[in-house]
C-alpha cells in the first residue's frame, strides 16, 4: 500500500514556502550588514563604536584602516540634546 | 526627504565650531572599530607609557581633565596613529586579512587566530612588538599561543 504522492505536495509547498522566506530574510540580513555577517551579543561600546564607523565611513558596518580621519570628523561628533519635558 | 543633514534638531547637536587656534592641532585617528581591536595590542605594547600617563592625569583630575589633559591626549594619539601607519607599511596584507576576519566574525578575537598568527609575526618581525595580553596568568600560555583551541566556530581558526 503506497502513499499516494498527492499526499505529500502540501509538506512540499510547507517546504519551499519556509525555505524561500528564510532564505530571503537571511539574504536581507546579510545585505543590511554590508554583506558580513550580523553582528550580536553587542554592549553600549560596541554600539559606540559602530557609530564611529558610520562617522568614519558613512556605513554602520563600514571599516576602514586608514591612518588619519578625513577632514570633518573631528567636529561632527554630536552632543545628545536632552529632550524637552513640559 | 531633505537632501541636507539637519545640524541642530530635538535629538542631536552637530557644533562644527573647530578648536581653538591656541590647542595644537593633532589628526585624529581614521580607523575604525576592525582594525583598532586587530592593532590594539601592538598599540598597547607600544605607547603603554603615554596611555598611562593619560589615565594617571585623568584619574588625579577627579572626573574633570577634558581640558588637562589634552596634552596626554595628544600623545596618545599620535602614538597609536605611528603604530598603524607602521604596520600598514609593514604588514598590510596580514593586517587587512586580521582585521576583515574580525568584522566577519563579530569581532571575536578567537575566531581568527590563524589569521593573527600570521599578523603577530609580521609585526614582530618589522616592527618588533608584541602581543601581550595584560593580567594573564604567569605559569599558562596565553590564550593566543596555545596549540588547541577549543571554542571557535568550526573551520574559522
Amino acid at each position: 500500500m503506497g502513499v499516494p504522492f498527492e499526499a505529500l505536495l502540501p509538506y512540499g509547498i510547507v517546504l519551499v514556502m519556509f525555505g524561500v522566506s528564510g532564505v530571503g530574510l537571511s539574504k536581507l540580513r546579510h545585505m543590511q550588514n554590508g554583506g558580513k555577517r550580523p553582528r550580536y551579543a553587542i554592549d553600549q561600546w560596541d554600539r559606540v563604536m559602530m557609530d564611529r564607523d558610520r562617522r568614519l565611513t558613512g556605513y554602520l558596518r563600514g571599516q576602514t584602516d586608514r591612518v588619519a580621519a578625513p577632514a570633518g570628523f573631528e567636529v561632527n561628533n554630536p552632543w545628545r540634546v536632552e529632550e524637552r519635558y513640559f | 526627504m531633505a537632501a541636507r543633514q539637519p545640524r541642530f534638531n530635538q535629538q542631536v547637536l552637530i557644533d562644527t565650531t573647530p578648536l581653538p587656534d591656541d590647542i595644537p592641532k593633532v589628526k585624529e585617528i581614521g580607523a575604525s572599530s576592525a582594525p583598532l581591536m586587530s592593532a590594539s595590542f601592538f598599540i598597547g605594547a607600544r605607547c603603554k607609557p603615554y596611555n598611562d600617563d593619560y589615565m594617571v592625569c585623568k584619574t588625579e583630575a577627579n572626573g574633570k581633565g577634558e581640558l588637562e589633559c589634552m596634552k596626554e591626549g595628544r600623545k596618545v594619539t599620535r602614538c597609536a596613529a605611528s603604530v598603524l601607519e607602521d604596520i600598514n607599511k609593514y604588514c598590510l596584507e596580514d593586517f587587512r586579512k586580521h582585521w576583515q576576519c574580525l568584522d566577519n566574525n563579530n569581532q571575536q578575537l578567537w575566531q581568527c587566530r590563524s589569521a593573527e598568527r600570521s599578523l603577530n609575526k609580521c609585526v614582530f618581525d618589522n616592527l618588533k612588538l608584541e602581543k601581550v595580553i595584560p593580567g594573564a596568568p604567569e605559569n599558562e600560555v596565553p590564550v593566543h599561543l596555545r596549540k588547541r583551541q577549543i571554542f571557535a566556530h568550526p573551520g574559522r581558526h
